[in-house]
């Protein structure tokens, strides 16, 4: 009796620490940026979003983190598939680092991207050859973001792929069926939820980018200007309002695709 | 792989300068710390500056400043201050973000009427290209010439790039004046157009701006002569090209009221600020690239420095507070620009 009493207090205070701690750390700042955005009445907030130079950002933002996420998507599978399938030498090395573009800073990344796609370099001169410029126009924002948002898809498909049963591919086998139906029959269908949560949560992090890419864009509105530099920019001229008006724009976006995502994900059944 | 890391080790040492808060004092008894919120362009210059004045300091009181010394974007340090950054001198890149620290309360004097009008140094917007100038640039008018690549900072998040676009609007006016004899606005913001419809890269500033240029990118630059003059100082080769009408930048300094009563620092303070106005100070802002407010200095340097035919100031636009008003406001005519309307 005494045991349970004292574990139930306990089980109580853990749950009320990890909702505190939870509510000051996300829940707080996000209530802050959507009463901001309305700190100054709807009709503001309204011709803020309304305002063309900020949609445009948002829309060619989206535009930008759909070609991204599907780049990752079918890359990120792949990598996770060789690195969990294939035994070669340096293995090991490469998957370890999957996750270095997450332990640079993003500003180093549009550096780099500067440096080694830029006009003058070798990749940069063969792109102007062929008619196009990558550093400063929309390539360049794409190769930013997936460059940031690369380990998302790969972790979060290895982990699917290491649990697959290997008898069921097997049977499979015995069964008489090809190895590209086993493949879309048994090993695609468990690998998929992996691929969904990790490229949701690639495009929402492609959606947020920053760092990277204001270096690497022209940053001209409706052409090259993302949400995120567009933000920037109505910070700097002192209209946190037009800022978090955006904000929240991409916010419920990126809220609307986790949930969905949560939604299918539960919907799966024996998941 | 080796080399891939190397790179991104040199890369990471020569990133953007970074926004260096004032680093710990090393203050005795006897010495005295002051705080200085600049704009960045001036980084290169105070390295020189602040110990000459550390120098004359001692000689002139037997005391020894020591500097605690924050360099950001005109804009931002203007709004650190306003926002409670206990600097006691700001040096900054214009006007209107002077008026941020005395509309915030911490300027309480009145920084105009001190001697040059309580600026410290001036300049020209210029155009830069590269070594040789390969495009035939020589006037604004070639910057809307089909195929020039044209880099210039947003205004929106560099207030200092806000000369720049001055400078161009400013050339509008003046050739329409030049043309049918009066001022035609509608006339600068087409000509503000026909120029903004070729730049490659809007950068987040001047300073940001100046690298693409430097990485290859575009074929002109728009920008400041100083920060040219210090690049070409520095062994890069660029051709400075002075349009005929273009745009006197003036840069103001100003002791923060608030900030050196409380520090008790008002003395070494206001010292400083008319130290910078000094002859010696004035030819080492004139050794860095700028301009000297000083007329014996302005003399001495008069053939460094071209003065184009067209220079309009400030005033030409109708003063900082009108062009605010029509250029950067909510819906002014920069927006127009960008939003195509």
């Amino acid at each position: 009796m005494n045991v349970m009493f004292r574990s139930k207090w306990w089980s109580f205070g853990f749950r009320s620490a990890i909702m505190l701690y939870f509510i000051v750390l996300i829940v707080l700042p996000i209530i802050g940026i959507y009463s901001q955005s309305v700190s100054r009445g709807f009709v503001p907030f309204w011709e803020s979003i309304s305002d063309p130079l900020a949609w445009k950002a948002v829309l060619l933002t989206i535009k930008l983190a759909l070609i991204a996420t599907v780049i990752n998507v079918l890359i990120g599978t792949m990598s996770g598939w060789v690195l969990i399938r294939y035994r070669f030498p340096g293995r090991r090395i490469l998957n370890s680092l999957v996750d270095l573009p997450f332990a640079l800073p993003t500003a180093v990344t549009g550096l780099m991207i500067l440096l080694l796609l830029g006009p003058g370099s070798l990749v940069g001169e063969l792109a102007e050859k062929l008619g196009f410029t990558i550093v400063f126009h929309q390539p360049a924002i794409v190769i930013a973001m997936v460059f940031v948002t690369f380990p998302f898809v790969i972790r979060a498909v290895q982990p699917l792929l290491e649990e697959i049963d290997k008898s069921e591919e097997e049977a499979a086998y015995t069964m008489g069926a090809t190895k590209f139906r086993t493949f879309f029959t048994v090993i695609y269908p468990s690998m998929l939820p992996g691929v969904i949560s990790g490229a949701m949560l690639a495009f929402s992090r492609a959606l947020a980018e920053f760092g990277a890419v204001v270096l690497v864009a022209g940053n001209i509105p409706g052409k090259t200007l993302i949400a995120a530099v567009y933000i920037f920019g109505e910070i700097e001229s002192d209209n946190a309002q037009g800022a978090a008006a955006v904000s929240v724009m991409l916010l419920t976006l990126s809220f609307i695709i986790l949930w969905t995502v949560n939604l299918i994900q539960a919907r799966r059944p024996g998941k | 792989m080796l080399l891939l890391a190397l790179l991104l080790l040199i890369t990471a040492g020569c990133g953007k300068e970074q926004s260096s808060q004032p680093a710990e004092s090393t203050a005795q008894n006897g010495d005295v710390t002051l705080v200085i919120g600049a704009y960045s362009v001036v980084k290169d210059a105070f390295s020189e500056l602040l110990p000459q004045f550390q120098t004359y300091w001692k000689e002139q009181t037997g005391q020894k400043v020591v500097f605690q010394e924050s360099y950001e974007a005109s804009g931002t340090q203007a709004r650190a201050i306003a926002g409670g950054f206990e600097a006691d001198v700001a040096i900054l890149a214009m006007e209107g973000d002077l008026d941020k620290i005395s509309d915030a309360g911490f300027i309480t004097h009145d920084w105009k009427s001190q001697p040059n009008q309580g600026l410290i140094t001036k300049s020209i917007v210029v155009l830069g290209t590269r070594a040789g100038n390969p495009k035939g640039i020589k006037d604004w008018d070639d910057l809307t010439r089909k195929g020039v690549k044209v880099l210039y900072p947003n205004p929106k998040t560099s207030g200092g790039a806000q000369w720049d676009i001055n400078a161009i609007y400013g050339a509008g006016l003046k050739k329409s004046e030049e043309e049918t004899g009066t001022k035609d606005p509608a006339f600068a913001k087409k000509y503000l157009e026909s120029i903004h419809h070729n730049v490659e890269s809007l950068d987040k500033s001047g300073r940001a701006s100046m690298a693409a240029f430097e990485y290859g990118v575009g074929d002109v630059i728009v920008t400041y002569e100083n920060e040219l003059l210090a690049r070409i100082m520095n062994g890069v080769k660029y051709d400075i090209v002075i349009p005929k009408n273009t745009i006197l930048i003036e840069n103001p300094a100003s002791v923060v009221d608030k900030n050196v009563d409380k520090h008790g620092t008002r003395k070494v303070a206001e010292a400083f600020i008319s130290y910078l106005q000094s002859e010696e100070a004035q030819r080492t802002f004139v050794k860095y690239g700028f301009r000297s407010v000083d007329g014996k200095v302005a003399e001495e340097s008069k053939d460094k420095y071209t003065v184009p035919e067209g220079l309009f100031d400030i005033s030409y636009l109708g003063g900082w507070k009108e062009v605010r008003q029509t250029l950067y406001s909510k819906k002014g005519i920069w927006y127009q620009v960008l939003a195509g309307i």
